[in-house]
């Protein structure tokens, strides 16, 4: 024993406190939240730097004798002549299960008020997509619980679909309207003990938004319960634009953690447009040359590396996911506009909203013909294929027969039909918000009005209808639509049951 | 002052002329800079504050400066000017500076390297530490 002891104070002697090796830099030039520092000759791209007093930046620009850099925090206390250095770390965010029910900044720091926040890990903010070995294509469904989407622009988990529009078209509703129904199906699954399902988190990330906004937006998502199972990432209209361009990227690490540990996301960035003019910002005061309406050259490489982070992986790497839901805002309907093509050609389909739907009370404002999604049909379930597979057509159909219907009176019975059923396929697609509809009903509700069960009721009423139906189906027949929601498909047996069951319903109806 | 791309890209070429071996020349410098103020050639001015800024980087890249709490013994500082000399090559001007405050050790900056060592500087990193 004592020979061990020896040999731990002999090796605690023969430690030598070696001075560690520090690069250092002078701050040349301070303000707009962005510093030049000469020196810092070994700083690397991307690396944290040191400002002292708890301000950190982010050194972006190497340039031959001094480095530009944005500072994350608070600048003003920054001074010119002052001593920077670097920590050779890249910049981290905390992420794990801890976060979720919390509202943090960019940085993961909590801003709610409920205390810190309990993570053990960090994980950096800008990291490389998974590549093609470890990815597999997307084939589970993301139930929105919005009828339109579920029924003809289905989302699969490890999808990136565009939500497009312009101002107050409904699409913060729409991602709102799709956090609220994971909350439900997770804690549906959590009551029934479901081990079979794979809860859906959700990400949160609101950039460049009025603050009122934001605190609605959280109050909607606690009312609602959605809270539990969703992280807020916010950097608001006034945190500075280097905020504002890393708050993205943050929520992404955040989601990317659950997908890594096997466990599936769904990222909401709203919006990118402001994310894409808070970029632009920081790069002209760096001074890097900028190309089309301003905006740096790379601007399209920023979404693409952000949204290329949204993956499905194969069972060997855990099968988890990560989808994103990006948001863009449109001027005036333009999307030829620079910033909507880069993201729609990015994304794997887009949802359109358009202003003109949304003021004839088509709501969600939902265009058919513009909106698509590439590869979300591969995740639908079987009892939505059947009953959807053919709206899309007939809806578009009707959008054409409709304009053609204006200007003779004389329709053949065929057309008519056509018409009548379109009519009231758009009313069935009308959805409260904040109000979704489980898959089962919406299959329900679809293969009654495919089979004309909704052709004698007044365009006027099928709203009611359909509400009453529901209503029906959830409380008297909710055996049934436990098994359509269990086998996720309409077999024979289940669709002459389904048949007898809304028969039964229309010889109530009034 | 905006110096003008032009001008940088002629004042790094002067400088370059005026290396001897990799080491900047002073004499030549100066001599260089004279002519230049003789002949102003166009946007001279910015060519020289260009050139002023390059020669100042390059000047304390190949300074070394040394603080330490006490006098430092002669045996002492030669064998840190014989073991910087190593690992910065020739050229290098050493320099040394009492500096009480650092309570004990040595602080030696090359151009942006810091090697702190001392006292006072392990304290701030203890209360950064503890503050965080």
């Amino acid at each position: 024993m004592t020979n061990v002891l020896e040999t731990i104070e002999a090796q605690i002697a023969g430690v030598k406190a070696s001075p560690a090796k520090q690069n250092v830099g002078t701050v040349r030039e301070i303000g707009d939240g962005v510093a030049k520092i000469e020196g810092l000759t070994d700083a690397m791209l991307n690396e944290m730097l040191d400002f002292g007093n708890n301000v950190t930046g982010l050194a972006l620009n190497l340039e031959e004798t001094e480095v530009g850099a944005i500072i994350l925090g608070d600048y003003t206390s920054v001074k010119e002549g002052q001593e920077v250095r670097t920590t050779g770390k890249l910049l981290q965010v905390p992420v794990g299960k801890g976060l979720l029910g919390r509202v943090v900044n960019s940085l993961g720091q909590p801003i709610d008020g409920k205390g810190p926040i309990a993570s053990e890990t960090s994980y950096p903010v800008e990291k490389i997509a998974p590549g093609i070995i470890k990815r597999k294509s997307v084939s589970q469904p993301v139930q929105t619980g919005i009828m339109s989407i579920d029924a003809m622009i289905p989302i699969g988990r490890g999808q990136r679909e565009l939500i497009i529009g312009d101002r107050s078209t409904g699409k913060t509703t729409i991602c709102i309207d799709t956090i609220i129904n994971q909350a439900r199906l997770n804690k549906d699954a959590e009551t029934k003990g479901d081990k079979g399902y794979r809860p859906l988190y959700s990400i949160y990330v609101a950039v460049g938004q009025k603050q009122s906004n934001v605190a609605n937006t959280i109050r909607v998502l606690e009312e609602n319960g959605a809270m539990p199972y969703t992280i807020v990432v916010v950097a608001a209209a006034s945190d500075s634009a280097t905020n504002q361009y890393l708050a993205p990227f943050a929520g992404c690490a955040m989601g990317e953690w659950f997908m890594d540990n096997a466990m599936d996301a769904l990222i909401i960035f709203d919006d990118l447009s402001k994310h894409a003019v808070a970029y632009r910002q920081v790069s002209l005061i760096l001074k890097r040359p900028s190309g089309r309406e301003a905006y740096p050259g790379d601007v399209f490489y920023l979404h693409s590396r952000l949204l290329e982070r949204a993956a499905r992986l194969g069972e060997k790497y855990g099968n988890g996911s990560l989808t994103a839901l990006p948001i863009i805002e449109t001027q005036l309907g333009d999307v030829s506009a620079y910033i909507p093509t880069n993201v729609i050609s990015i994304t794997d389909g887009q949802i359109y909203l358009e202003t003109d739907l949304f003021y004839q009370g088509v709501r969600p404002a939902i265009s058919v013909g513009l909106s698509v999604s590439r590869v979300g049909s591969a995740a639908q379930i079987k009892a939505m294929k059947q009953v959807a597979g053919r709206i899309k057509g007939d809806l578009a159909q009707f959008r054409e027969l409709a304009a053609f219907a204006q200007f003779g009176s004389d329709l053949d019975a065929a057309t008519q039909a056509k018409i009548e059923r379109g009519k009231r396929i758009v009313e069935i697609f009308k959805q409260q918000q904040y109000n979704p509809i489980p898959v089962e009903l919406q299959a329900a509700v679809l293969w009654a009005a495919q089979n004309g069960y909704f052709d004698d009721v007044p365009a006027d009423r099928v709203k009611d209808a359909q509400a009453k139906m529901g209503d029906y189906l959830t409380s008297r027949k909710a055996d049934l639509m436990g098994r359509i929601a269990k086998e996720k498909a309409l077999n024979d047996a289940l669709t002459s049951e389904l048949k007898a069951a809304v028969s039964e319903f229309k010889a109530t109806y009034k | 002052m905006k110096i003008p791309k032009q001008a940088k890209r002629k004042a790094k070429a002067l400088f370059r002329e005026v290396l001897v071996d990799g080491v900047l020349d002073e004499n030549r410098l100066l001599r260089a800079v004279q002519l230049i103020v003789q002949e102003k050639p166009r946007g001279y001015l910015a060519i020289l504050s260009y050139l002023r800024h390059i020669a100042k980087l390059d000047q304390e890249r190949r300074t070394a400066r040394i603080e330490s709490a006490i006098p430092l013994e002669p045996p002492a500082e030669a064998s840190l000017k014989d073991k910087l000399a190593r690992r910065y090559g020739r050229g290098l001007h050493i320099s040394f500076h009492v500096n009480p405050a650092l309570l004990g050790g040595l602080r030696i900056r090359v151009g942006s390297d810091v090697y702190d060592g001392t006292v006072s500087g392990r304290l701030k990193q203890l209360e950064e530490n503890l503050s965080q």
